[in-house]
């Protein structure tokens, strides 16, 4: 789970270590998956997102291709 | 230690969770065994066997010694070139998406310092509690999220 400075980088990236390329996330989508999984972290009812949960929080977010689904059952996902 | 108060397994697990993340939070750092079991009020082979059950749950990645906490994610137990401060303290995270979840963690305004990973160029990055600002760095994944768990470390 990396950072980069432009969609071109991430398509060199990937290109240059035969690897797909992976729906791309903007800056604001990454900061409501933090949130999502991280506000309540060190609070003691803290807990891991369940896939039903974390369904609706990459649909929220307008995450919605198949790549996302927590239990999706194909490798070529 | 005789005198460790009387806990389901659950309940302690809570409190050696507590006492991991209140750890790094203060310092940064990955607390040793023997520092959780001083703030959880019980001992070393009972926090290990906490451990294990965290680790199946996936609350914690340990290293293979089984001691030493790899990952309490956000937070990191080891160096990575996701550097988050805030406070006077530097934080290591796991990984992009983890570098912006210290901040939410934390709840306190932080600065992120990582890289692009193609051209190495550096980002740095104010989060406060709205998030970052506007910003047009991007973030990628390379595993489903069906198969984050079968290697965190390289996910």
């Amino acid at each position: 789970m990396l950072f980069f400075r432009s969609e071109a980088m991430v398509i060199e990236w990937c290109d240059a270590g035969r690897h797909p390329v992976r729906p791309i996330v903007r800056i604001e989508q990454l900061w409501g998956l933090a949130r999502a999984w991280y506000t309540t972290r060190l609070q003691p009812a803290s807990r891991r997102p369940d896939p039903a949960e974390m369904r609706r929080i990459f649909a929220g977010l307008g995450l919605t291709d198949p790549f996302w689904d927590p239990e999706a059952r194909s490798q070529h996902v | 230690m005789s005198g460790a108060p009387r806990r389901t397994p659950a309940e302690l697990d809570l409190e050696v969770k507590l006492a991991i993340y209140r750890h790094f939070a203060t310092t940064g750092r990955r607390p040793a065994v023997a520092e959780v079991a001083a703030a959880a009020a019980s001992d070393v082979p009972a926090v290990l066997e906490a451990f294990g059950r965290l680790r199946a749950q996936r609350v914690l990645y340990l290293e293979p010694d089984g001691a030493s906490i790899h990952m309490a994610p956000p937070f990191s137990g080891v160096p990575t070139q996701h550097v988050v401060e805030a406070g006077g303290v530097r934080y290591f995270a796991n990984c992009a998406w983890d570098a912006l979840g210290i901040p939410a963690a934390l709840g306190v305004p932080c600065l992120v310092r990582s890289r692009c990973e193609r051209s190495l160029e550096p980002l740095l990055m104010e989060v406060g509690a709205d998030g970052p600002g506007v910003s047009d760095w991007l973030f990628h994944c390379l595993v489903p999220a069906a198969r984050w768990w079968e290697d965190i470390v390289f996910t």
